[in-house]
């Protein structure tokens, strides 16, 4: 008798279309992926076992670099009049054009003198540039201008400040950097920190064990 | 896609020669799929973790009034001045000449001791960073403050004094 023959069907599916996929896939999360923003100054900053997020709004940010140097940035919807602001306060007049440049520079990290020919640098030459940084001596403490102007020019707004340092910056310089905020009545900072496991067996592990929803 | 169409017949072969057997020219993409997933997975992992974390620190309004600083307890005060070349100097009470050389390692042994031996209440931690010291240092001892639950502490200056015998110790010791 004849019977029908059953092809066989190949178990073998193409995965020629799913490697397509994966790696679309990939090329899109690696192009989508905010890249960091360069950041002309390179800071190491210690580990902490802080499981706080370091905030992204309304900051205002002092990065303190390995070699003492004080830069400031500040979120940009903080800008706002900061510039009036100093001016108002050094008696310095700024031009609408360094306005609108400080309005797009990520940092500023040159002393009140050189800040017009510094909003005009590009992001490759500041690349380059070796900066002075902020000065933040007692005779003439910027670091405390800027503050105080950011600190005008924003207020009512709950701003977090932000302080950066790197592993082999000087305390006295990070002290400075406190002083001139508690001028401004400000004492409350979020040090910016390498997120670092709880050692266990010490008294925060037990803690945290103890009662888990607390250490939020 | 990844296989090419063979041509199958064509010119004939003479009787003596064997016919080859035509390969296939599939390549099994399941290792690459594989790795195409692991490396997705990868990259999206890392990305949400890179972002920085911040340990808040409050400060304390400075004040001239000696009626308003806070009033501490010598027996339960310790304090760590914090040297050059990650070293902590560290003495009981208010006396600096009892004063002792530790590391950052084993600082955490110090402070459980003293804490275990001391009133919750009358434990006070000072904390005396002097010029040399770095800002790693800093958040390090302040960090160690969290680990230890150690909820009364205090940021200050060393004195003349005490930063003259850290200096002595250090010039002993070698220390650059």
């Amino acid at each position: 008798m004849a019977r029908a023959k059953i092809k066989r069907g190949s178990t073998n599916v193409d995965m020629t279309a799913m490697c397509d996929v994966a790696f679309l896939l990939l090329t899109f999360f690696i192009l989508a992926a905010k890249f960091k923003p360069s950041e002309a100054i390179e800071v190491v900053t210690p580990a902490s076992v802080s499981n706080k997020h370091a905030p992204q709004k309304d900051y205002f940010n002092v990065t303190i670099s390995k070699d003492n140097k004080v830069f400031i940035d500040m979120d940009d919807a903080m800008k706002g009049d900061v510039l009036d602001e100093l001016g108002k306060e050094r008696n310095i007049q700024f031009s609408d054009a360094d306005k609108k440049a400080f309005q797009l520079a990520t940092f500023v990290g040159v002393p009140l003198n050189q800040l017009s020919s510094f909003l005009k640098l590009t992001p490759e030459q500041l690349g380059k540039m070796t900066l002075p940084g902020i000065p933040y001596d007692s005779t003439n403490n910027q670091v405390l201008a800027w503050i105080t102007a950011a600190v005008q020019a924003n207020q009512g707004k709950v701003a977090n400040f932000l302080i950066k340092g790197d592993n082999a910056s000087k305390y006295t310089t990070f002290k400075s950097v406190i002083d001139a905020f508690k001028k401004n009545e400000i004492f409350k900072y979020n040090l910016v920190t390498n997120a670092e496991d709880v050692p266990q067996g010490s008294e925060l592990y037990k803690k945290n064990m103890m009662s888990p929803a607390k250490s939020e | 896609m990844a296989e090419m169409e063979v041509k199958q017949g064509g010119h004939k072969k003479g009787p003596g020669v064997k016919k080859s057997k035509k390969q296939s020219t599939r390549v099994d993409l399941t290792p690459m799929v594989d790795l195409g997933f692991l490396l997705i997975t990868f990259f999206i992992f890392t990305t949400t973790m890179a972002q920085p974390t911040s340990m808040n620190l409050n400060m304390p309004k400075d004040t001239d009034k000696p009626d308003e600083n806070t009033k501490v307890k010598e027996s339960g005060s310790l304090t760590l001045m914090l040297g050059k070349g990650n070293v902590i100097y560290y003495y009981y009470g208010s006396d600096p000449a009892t004063m002792q050389t530790t590391g950052y390692k084993d600082v955490r042994n110090i402070i459980l001791e003293k804490k275990k031996k001391t009133p919750a209440e009358d434990f006070f931690v000072i904390i005396k960073p002097d010029k040399d010291a770095t800002y790693k240092n800093a958040v390090n001892i302040l960090d160690e403050m969290n680990i230890n639950d150690v909820s009364r502490y205090a940021m200050v200056d060393p004195t003349a004094d005490e930063y003259n015998k850290i200096q002595l110790t250090e010039q002993a010791a070698g220390v650059k």
